[in-house]
């Protein structure tokens, strides 16, 4: 797993951007306390995720207003052929941010 | 600007800041309206020409009502509306504000927003290649898979162009495409003393009720907006008929009209007015409308004074120059959008007090409809007046046959205590006199300090006097 942050940067109702060496930039909120990372780019046409928003439990993006439910990543108010986020395993431990990124062994 | 060719090395971005248009000057064009003679040339009514010159001189110069504040109370509320022949998309934003947005997209024109009106939107998307701008009209992502990586590519300075100025008086939201031009109270000057007639005559101001009905008449603009900034010798025999009808009886300006009638202009926005108190608002066919307003009216007194409360429900119209109309009283509200020299869309609305009861709404809901719909009652009435005035006009040896606007030359009243330009009686003229006198000063001037200093100005008379 990759340290991102201190949990206490990830602010209710707020998204955080990330960036981590050799890897796209994640996207980090929390809801309900909770914290969830996921990718950045929209799954739509890869437009920034941190640039839209959190409403009623979902990210949105900002362009095509492409609605993500945190945690399952189902899409609704669906762009055409927009597929969708997989959300990023994640823990926090002893107030640090971390998430499995990729694939690791 | 030329485009360069191919792979255009070294070529700056593009310059997308917003272009407001300027104005000329075309004397031809003011000498059609003669104040000498009170003749107005009917080439105003059909040339091309004149046409796109009022699209330039006024159109995108002139304050021109947009929306009522109550059709868009919420942030992401919009509706959808025209300024001249432009398509415009008016939004309340976050903060509460509005703006206005010229409804193309700056990547190949497209209309981005299809519907007529809406409510919390989140920003507008661009149905061609999926531009999608904010609420305030910046433009918010693209594709990222193709503009993120262009490196050349800079959205924050891309949007749709907002309208120069927005602003409002009492509930109405006006906006011009001139960033030079003054403010909308001195655009409309001491005629916000008529207007607060049905704006300010209760606390709690306005709203409008129902949807808007859309229709198209076959006429070019100025003919209906003449017609509600001075023309009730019309109705005497346009509306004979239906007078009677709802009425039992013809059009009456009530018994103390050589007393009370008048008409006032400023800057050519016009009323006409018999202070009969009710004469409107029977109009309607509702016996409990006119109670009310009998009772408004008298409530009013403290708050307008006794003219303005006289003037409620009276028989009576107005115009704000250059294309807003309504009448007093029977609470009809319309813009008379221009589509060619002979073509409009009209758009109208039933304005009430927001305080009223809602069982009074309703019935001025249903009273406007049954009168000034497309099918209404008065409507139908004049507009194919207006049909045939335009259409006639444009007969080549017709059109040079001049036109007679000369009722009431040397009615002017310099004894009474109002603002404006105040001519005796409400049968004459005089406002659409200086309707065409103002439509020939925007002709005329390519700026403001001439606009605003010519004969249509105000007298300075005092409003307190008036109070
Ligand atoms: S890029 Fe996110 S919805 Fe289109
Ligand atoms: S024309 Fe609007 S996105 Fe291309
Ligand atoms: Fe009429």
């Amino acid at each position: 797993m990759i340290e991102l942050c201190n949990s206490t940067d990830v602010v209710e109702g707020e998204i955080l951007r990330r960036d981590v060496d050799g890897l796209p930039a994640v996207a980090l909120t929390r809801h309900e306390g909770q914290i969830f990372v996921f990718p950045d780019t929209c799954p739509h046409a890869e437009e920034s995720l941190s640039e839209g928003w959190v409403e009623d439990g979902r990210v949105v993006c900002g362009v095509h207003f492409a609605e993500f439910e945190l945690g399952s990543g189902e899409v609704h108010n669906r762009p055409a052929g927009c597929p969708n986020l997989t959300f990023f395993t994640c823990e926090d431990r002893d107030g640090k941010v971390f998430a499995r990124l990729k694939e690791e062994a | 600007m030329t485009m360069c060719r191919g792979s255009c090395q070294g070529a700056g971005r593009p310059d997308m800041t917003p272009v407001y248009p300027t104005a000329g000057s075309y004397p031809d064009f003011a000498r059609l309206v003669n104040r000498d003679t009170a003749q107005v040339d009917r080439r105003v009514f059909s040339d091309e020409a004149v046409y796109q010159a009022e699209l330039r001189q006024i159109f995108a110069r002139a304050w021109l009502f947009l929306a009522h504040e109550s059709q868009i109370p919420g942030p992401g509320d919009f509706i959808r509306t025209s300024m001249g022949e432009d398509d415009v998309i008016i939004v309340r934003q976050r903060d509460g504000s509005v703006k206005a947005l010229l409804n193309s997209c700056p990547h190949r024109g497209n209309r981005v927003c299809m519907v007529d009106a809406g409510s919390k939107a989140r920003g507008f998307i661009c149905n061609y290649h999926g531009w999608s701008f904010g609420l305030d009209g910046g433009l918010r992502g693209t594709d990222g898979k193709v503009y993120e990586k262009d490196e050349s590519f800079e959205k924050a300075q891309i949007g749709l162009t907002p309208v120069a100025q927005v602003a409002s008086y009492k509930g109405l939201i006006f906006g011009t495409f001139d960033p030079e031009a003054p403010s909308l109270e001195e655009f409309l000057g001491d005629f916000t003393f008529y207007l607060d007639i049905m704006l300010d005559n209760e606390e709690g101001g306005t709203e409008f009720v129902g949807g808007a009905i859309r229709s198209e008449i076959d006429c070019n603009w100025k003919f209906p907006a003449e017609n509600f900034v001075g023309d009730i010798l019309h109705a005497f025999w346009t509306h004979q008929s239906g007078a009677q009808a709802i009425l039992g009886g013809g059009v009456d300006l009530g018994k103390r009209y050589d007393e009370l009638a008048f008409q006032a202009s400023v800057y050519g926005h016009g009323i006409e007015t018999n202070l009969d108190k009710v004469g409107n608002t029977r109009t309607l066919g509702y016996p409990e409308l006119v109670d009310y307003v009998f009772d408004l009216s008298e409530r009013a007194r403290a708050r307008l004074g006794e003219v303005r409360a006289r003037a409620i429900g009276a028989v009576s119209s107005a115009t704000v120059f250059p294309n807003m109309s309504f009448l007093p009283g029977q609470n009809t509200f319309r813009v008379w959008h221009p589509r060619g020299p002979g073509k409009i869309e009209l758009v109208s609305w039933t304005i009430v007090n927001r305080n009223a009861p809602e069982r009074i709404k309703d019935l001025y809901r249903k009273g406007v409809m049954m009168t000034f719909s497309p099918g209404g009652v008065f409507e139908m009435d004049d507009g194919e007046n207006w049909e045939y005035s335009t259409r006639v006009n444009q007969g080549f040896v017709t059109r040079q046959q001049p036109l007679h606007y000369a009722l009431g030359l040397g009615s002017e009243d310099l004894e009474r205590n109002l603002p404006g330009i105040v001519h005796k009686g409400s049968l004459n003229d005089a406002n659409q006199r200086l309707f065409y006198t103002r439509w020939a000063e925007f002709m005329e001037h390519d700026n403001w300090a001439d606009l605003q200093n010519g004969a249509t100005a105000a007298p300075a008379r005092t409003r307190a006097a008036a109070e």
